[in-house]
């Protein structure tokens, strides 16, 4: 699996690839039926994932959204490093999925296997905080049990990151471990140098790839292209300043924080805009919560299939008995932020969100995830709030009783 | 074959239990499956009829019990609809085993106290026949289960096996309105029975599982007994899909029922957030 470590080798090696050799090399991948998955640019207004605006009524006004999607072309490759309106975790966990099919002739039953392998596929020009989102996710999909169809896409796919120039206000990457320039979760990263990139390969899969399409890429080590490989590395290092200036948290502290301040009547405070539509879920990169459904098809066949869910919704936790565990929405507001900032991280090491910022973008009530860590942030760090919960009833650490 | 493809199981068996709760008895039909398959006390599994979908209950039959399992089930939601409609011959599906287990081995040499409510007594009824089937390792076993009505009793037959064993102190109550003129057990709610009938704490292990105001309104008369949090025992139940850790639906706090539970002593569900 791609998990953004080198094996056993020391700096990642560089090269210089032009634009025109970039998408050359897409080119090539089509042409030798490797699917590219890539930035394209959409027309807002009939993009299934569009956030219809009223701007799409306006004659003569076409505004244009960008989607990762398998490109058909290399043309489509679109490297203006806008961040696309859904993350890559579609390629990965898709809105739905068949996990089996059945048959069922009189009263005999047959179930037949979905494929856990998948054909290789290389990504391009991935937004870091998408990467990083899938290695933060493998965490959970290999916990005991191995999630086979996660795992399939995940080693079949070769991912280049483009360095991000920070979208917006609403980006906080680093405050969550990230960073624009991040390869985790990635094979590799291409930079923006004149007249094309500077690329990285950071894996096996990444050099494999570079080593595959050598004739596309030049060796970007010499004096002569030191300049521009140190602008491009001054340039990433800016871009890390203008994010951390969005925000910055003792991540640790709001984890702790959070676990044992579990009824404090600031998180249900933090909750007051949200009237629960889970869109924030379906755009995050790290949100892989699924349901599984019958879905029949016709007398005696059908598909059984997971598809994307959210707990922001009343009947994520609903009982057949009618009782609800998470019965109004801050509760389940204050889910959403406790899993992320404080289970998951005291489950497995990581922060399950890499502050790619969509989930304010998209929240039509004004939910901004940047300001509720700011505040947890400054709740935990009143002296005595961020009491360590090593040791305590919250640190997840209940051991099973057998 | 991933792990959420299930295996077939064929229908060998079907009890109505109550006018809504049904057992069924099923048989895998891989016979490599069925030879290699087991489970701990405890442990619970995904069924599924084909077309209604999946639903999460626990085996309730014992793991001494080998070539079936079986689970109870009320028929409330989409899935236990349909599979209420399971008869004898049909095939559903099945995955597990899952979650942890009631440690059964380290109570040996203990009296054993079960308490149960209504349908929560297909949990411990797995339990209960796990102890009864290697019954000379522990002391004495008291089992205390009531229903709101005679009717919606579960296990009948094995309620009156149970109450007839000499090595079994067996005490059966029902919600007051709910008794026949022919009843002989008690009349009132399973806690103050509990306390009525007062099992002897020392080198004492209880399972308590039922609706959570049974759960609730017990565990104080438990420790009243003088029953420490870590003696005694529940199973938890929360809405589930994967019941392998990953779908992220049965959290309380930072536990996940599936894969740190289903089994929690009184201890460590006193120290989760109050999220259930």
């Amino acid at each position: 699996m791609t998990d953004g470590t080198d094996s056993g080798a020391a700096a990642p090696r560089r090269y210089f690839i032009s634009e025109a050799d970039l998408r050359g090399l897409a080119a090539d991948l089509l042409g030798a039926g490797t699917e590219v998955i890539a930035p394209v640019s959409v027309d807002a207004c009939q993009s299934p994932s569009a956030l219809a605006t009223a701007a799409c009524l306006r004659p003569g006004v076409a505004p244009v959204d960008v989607e990762y999607k398998a490109i058909g072309e290399a043309a489509e490759l679109d490297l203006g490093r806008d961040l696309p309106v859904l993350s890559l975790k579609q390629f990965f966990l898709p809105d739905h999925e068949a996990l089996c099919r059945w048959h069922q002739r009189g009263l005999e039953v047959t179930v037949e296997e979905v494929p856990t392998t998948f054909a290789p596929r290389v990504v391009l020009a991935a937004k870091p905080c998408d990467s990083a989102a899938l290695a933060v996710v493998d965490e959970v999909m290999n916990w005991d049990y191995k999630d086979e169809l996660w795992n399939g896409r995940r080693e079949a796919s070769t991912i280049f990151n483009l360095a991000c120039p920070v979208i917006d206000e609403s980006c906080f990457c680093t405050a969550v471990g990230s960073a624009p320039d991040d390869v985790k979760g990635a094979d590799g990263l291409l930079t923006p140098i004149e007249g094309g990139y500077l690329v990285e390969a950071t894996t096996d899969k990444g050099r494999a790839l570079v080593a595959a399409h050598a004739q596309r890429f030049a060796a970007a080590e010499d004096p002569a292209t030191a300049a521009l490989v140190r602008q491009a590395v001054d340039e990433r290092a800016a871009a890390r300043s203008r994010v951390a200036a969005n925000l910055e948290i003792d991540a640790e502290s709001v984890r702790d924080w959070i676990a044992t301040h579990f009824e404090d009547p600031l998180l249900a405070s933090l909750a007051i805009r949200c009237n629960g539509c889970g869109a924030c879920s379906s755009v995050c990169p790290t949100c892989h919560c699924f349901d599984i459904v019958d879905e029949e098809e016709g007398v005696g066949r059908g598909t059984r299939r997971r598809c994307w869910d959210t707990c922001q919704a009343p009947t994520f936790t609903l009982h057949a008995s009618g009782h609800n565990p998470r019965d109004d929405q801050h509760v389940r507001y204050r889910q959403r932020i406790n899993h992320k900032f404080s289970i998951y991280p005291l489950k497995f090491g990581e922060v399950l969100c890499t502050g790619c910022g969509r989930c304010t973008r998209v929240c039509h009530a004004g939910q901004d995830l940047v300001e509720i860590l700011a505040e947890i942030d400054i709740a935990a760090r009143r002296p005595g709030e961020a009491a360590a919960v090593a040791g305590t009833s919250a640190s997840g650490d209940v051991e099973a009783a057998s | 074959m991933n792990i959420y493809q299930p295996q077939l199981a064929l229908v060998t068996d079907a009890i109505d239990e109550t006018p809504d709760t049904r057992t069924l008895r099923l048989e895998f039909q891989d016979e490599a499956v069925r030879e290699s398959f087991a489970f701990k006390a405890g442990q619970f599994g995904e069924y599924s009829v084909f077309g209604a979908g999946e639903s999460t209950f626990c085996i309730a039959s014992p793991p001494t019990r080998e070539g079936y399992i079986e689970c109870s089930f009320k028929a409330v939601g989409k899935v236990t609809t349909a599979l209420r409609e399971v008869n004898v011959g049909d095939t559903v599906g099945f995955r597990g085993p899952y979650g942890n287990s009631f440690p059964v081995d380290d109570w040996k040499g203990k009296d054993v106290v079960f308490v149960a409510g209504g349908i929560g007594l297909a949990p411990v009824r797995c339990v209960i026949w796990n102890v009864l089937d290697r019954r000379d390792e522990f002391g004495d076993v008291t089992i205390v289960y009531g229903a709101r009505s005679v009717a919606d009793l579960v296990y009948k037959r094995e309620l009156e096996d149970w109450g007839s064993r000499a090595d079994v102190k067996m005490v059966t109550t029902v919600d007051p309105g709910g008794e026949t003129k022919d009843w002989t057990g008690e009349v009132g709610y399973v806690t103050p029975v509990v306390e009525a009938t007062a099992p002897k704490a020392q080198n004492a292990v209880a399972v308590l599982c039922g609706p959570p105001i049974v759960v609730k309104l017990t565990l104080p008369v438990l420790d009243k007994l003088g029953f420490a949090d870590d003696a005694i025992f529940t199973t938890l139940e929360n809405r589930m899909k994967c019941g392998l850790g990953k779908c992220g639906r049965c959290n309380i706090g930072p536990v996940y029922v599936c894969k740190d539970g289903p089994v929690f002593t009184a201890a460590q569900m006193k120290a989760l957030p109050a999220e259930f």
